[in-house]
């Protein structure tokens, strides 16, 4: 117990550590944008098709959906086109990159860095005088930040549309008045919200895979355990901090 | 072009290799049980906290999120039903199963993957036992059933955690939550999310056997296998939610007028 | 005739490793293979009992026809091999005793420790687990492990990597001596060229997926080729 309760302690100290450090690099350099640039190109670029196909498919569920609960709760399904586009930038646009971004770009991330790690390299870097964390981490969490803001948007736009399709489809709205009422739901604070929530994942993925990264010990073992732990403590953070800003935005921005 | 070849390549495989798991379990058919069982507590012990935490949040982001719609039309009455029919039907089961993918399916695919590289696999083979019967057979069946069991303990948890949020930060009052429930919620709702967890967890089991016990090529290998095991897992998943519901709402459909409904 | 490969070819992609090889192995004999990293020394031992498919040639093991059997005749043709991995291939989730008693019909405890005697560890690690002994000790683990259902052909993939001198020699002997004693056949594959001149009956040299020589070792230590050449003097 007294053993597991240190590792805990040490784990959020060198997470924060990480994140630090990641942080002043931003502040006074050095900058690198070249591997700032491959890094967006393999994160943002490499996990497009993936979200692009999933989140379309979450945007044709749905419309069904809330018409089904639509129906029963207000008997009219007027409401679709406002309660879908809600319940889209408000958490299935946000949430859905987010977690997929995790399988993706974190479980690479960390086996990347983890058997870096198991083959020395890292110690090697150490001994070159490179910072790790400046070197592996930085241009990775840039990165990340801006790939999941832009891939937020992106897929909410996707799912929106897909939604709308099946709304126009098979519920019998127009176009117009689809957007139209979606319009009256929807206001730029939605749109703020997600953005930012993407900014905060995009910000944690990066941190919390290169630190079990860093922490890879044993052979291929090890890369293979870091990077489920990596993939398990991410998506459970993203939940825990979509709850916490969920009900911060609900209190602050509504 | 490459990428979607190489995509349904790894579909076809999975369906393959999953007839065969299945044909070797009935071949074999009880003789594997302490194996399976074996196998069971060890996913059941290492992933329930996870799922039962997560489950509680998942529910708690939504509850938020149906007030804030709710209360701008004065229904925040509904709020227990809709919130526990969206949790049961679709949210739940999705995002819990994400999670499932990294803890029970990575987790797999790793140790599986490890196996092969290190050539346990072909000693097996070796010394005369079959691999599929004596690995895959156990894991897929145990990932099948906890899965399942996991899914619908999360979300049930997940609609606890919804009332826990709504009776404490929205001071509603707890029957008022309940009284709407069965409103929306009834046999169908079981079954749907019922039905989607058992779906879910044959993907997990599919692709993290599938993609562990093919993996090669050392120590990148297995993280390679692994990182394909977290993205395929999540992308059937949300394929696999889209065709259950459309499939749940015409059997629904199909009964309810053949039977007259329940 | 315990083994013997005709005209036996394999590719991985463009990459030919085996480019139609014909041999034979004798009973009772010991057989070395030398040759550079990815010269197919290991696609040669795993084509042998069907862990592979060959492209196309034939392989035949005590007789039975390898290149086109069914699993149920593959599995019949291993319980008389027995193959060593180039990794101890231990399973992590069983205890010393589970792995060595894996390929076992009846859970003997008696034949498990006599396993463990031939290759000069003791009862004392029956009860731990693979990641808790040393590497050194995990090799001859898994050679004990092999050695347990009594085969009549063994394959080794480099027995002696990773073992120290004295170890290297007493798995050597051990070869040497199953061969003359219950008349093993071994074929091993090796980089080591010094073991394989003390206890090989004949040597067989692969290149460029093609035999190079295939001769006993008094013949191969006075062979001109430039290759061999320069494996005898490594030897030295």
């Amino acid at each position: 117990m007294k053993k597991q309760l240190f590792y805990f302690v040490t784990a959020v100290h060198d997470v924060f550590f990480i994140f630090g450090k990641t942080l002043l690099t931003c502040l006074k350099g050095p900058h690198r944008a070249k591997e700032i640039f491959h890094h967006i190109n393999q994160i943002g670029i490499g996990s497009l098709p993936v979200i692009l196909l999933s989140t379309a498919f979450a945007g044709f569920v749905i419309t069904g959906e809330i018409a089904f609960h639509m129906d029963e709760a207000l008997h009219t399904v007027e409401m679709i086109p406002g309660f879908s586009a809600q319940f889209i930038l408000r958490e299935i646009g946000v949430v859905i990159p987010a977690l997929l971004m995790v399988s993706k770009a974190g479980a690479a991330n960390t086996a990347e860095v983890g058997s870096m790690k198991v083959t020395e390299q890292i110690d090697a870097l150490r001994l070159l005088q490179i910072d790790p964390i400046e070197y592996l981490v930085y241009p990775r969490f840039v990165a990340s930040i801006v790939s999941l803001a832009c891939l937020t948007l992106i897929s909410i736009f996707v799912t929106l549309s897909c939604a709308t399709a099946i709304a126009v489809i098979r519920y019998h709205f127009t176009w117009l008045e689809y957007v139209n009422s979606l319009l009256v739901f929807v206001t730029p604070r939605d749109l703020i919200s997600a953005l930012l929530k993407g900014l905060v994942f995009g910000a944690v993925i990066p941190v919390i895979s290169c630190f079990y990264g860093f922490r890879c010990t044993g052979g291929a073992e090890g890369v293979g355990s870091a990077t489920t732990n990596s993939v398990v403590t991410s998506t459970i953070l993203i939940i825990l901090l979509d709850f916490v800003l969920t009900f911060a935005f609900s209190v602050l921005l509504y | 072009m490459q990428l979607v070849l190489g995509f349904f390549a790894d579909i076809g495989g999975m369906a393959l290799f999953s007839l065969e798991v299945v044909r070797t379990w009935l071949r074999t058919f009880g003789q594997n049980g302490s194996l399976i069982v074996e196998q069971i507590a060890l996913v059941a012990y290492r992933s329930l906290v996870t799922i039962l935490f997560s489950g509680f949040f998942v529910g708690a982001i939504l509850v938020i999120q149906f007030h804030l719609m709710l209360s701008k039309y004065d229904a925040v009455t509904l709020l227990g039903g809709l919130n526990t029919s969206a949790t049961i039907r679709e949210v739940g089961p999705l995002i819990i199963s994400f999670l499932l993918a990294g803890k029970v399916g990575a987790y797999t695919a790793a140790e599986l993957g490890t196996m092969r590289v290190t050539e346990q696999i072909d000693a097996i083979r070796c010394l005369g036992r079959d691999p599929v019967q004596y690995l895959i057979v156990p894991r897929f069946i145990a990932i099948v059933l906890c899965s399942l069991l996991l899914l619908v303990f999360g979300v049930l948890v997940g609609v606890a955690g919804s009332m826990v949020v709504a009776v404490e930060l929205y001071n509603m009052n707890f029957l008022q939550y309940m009284e709407s429930i069965p409103r929306f919620t009834g046999i169908w709702t079981i079954i749907a999310g019922v039905f989607k967890s058992l779906v879910y967890g044959l993907i997990v089991a599919a692709v993290s056997t599938y993609k562990g016990y093919f993996a090669s090529g050392g120590a990148q290998g297995v993280g390679r296998a692994v990182t394909e095991c977290a993205v395929y897992t999540n992308l059937l998943i949300v394929f696999a939610n889209s065709f259950t519901s459309y499939f749940l709402e015409n059997v629904q459909q199909f009964v309810n007028n053949t039977f007259g409904g329940f | 005739m315990a083994i013997s490969f005709k005209n036996v070819a394999k590719a991985f992609g463009q990459k030919k490793v085996l480019d139609g090889v014909s041999f034979s192995v004798e009973t009772g004999e010991v057989l070395f293979i030398l040759g550079k990293s990815g010269m197919g020394k290991s696609v040669t031992l795993k084509t042998t009992i069907g862990l592979m498919k060959p492209d196309r040639g034939e392989i035949y093991v005590h007789g039975e026809a390898v290149h086109t059997a069914s699993e149920h005749t593959l599995a019949q043709v291993r319980k008389k091999c027995g193959m060593v991995f180039q990794h101890p291939a231990l399973l992590d989730s069983l205890t010393i005793f589970e792995n060595v008693a894996f390929g076992l019909e009846t859970k003997n405890r008696e034949r498990v420790i006599e396993c463990l005697k031939l290759v000069h560890l003791d009862e004392s690690i029956l009860n731990r687990k693979p990641q808790e002994i040393s590497y050194g000790m995990q090799k001859r683990v898994s050679l004990a492990r092999t050695l347990a259902p009594g085969p009549q052909i063994l394959l080794f993939d480099e027995p002696t990597t990773g073992l120290d001198p004295i170890t290297t020699n007493a798995v050597n002997e051990l070869i040497a001596e199953l061969s003359d004693r219950l008349n093993v056949t071994s074929v091993v594959v090796s980089h080591d060229m010094g073991c394989a001149l003390r206890i090989a009956d004949r040597i067989l040299v692969l290149d460029q997926g093609n035999i190079l020589a295939l001769d006993t070792v008094d013949r191969i230590k006075s062979s001109s080729e430039p290759l061999i050449q320069d494996f005898l003097r490594e030897a030295l």
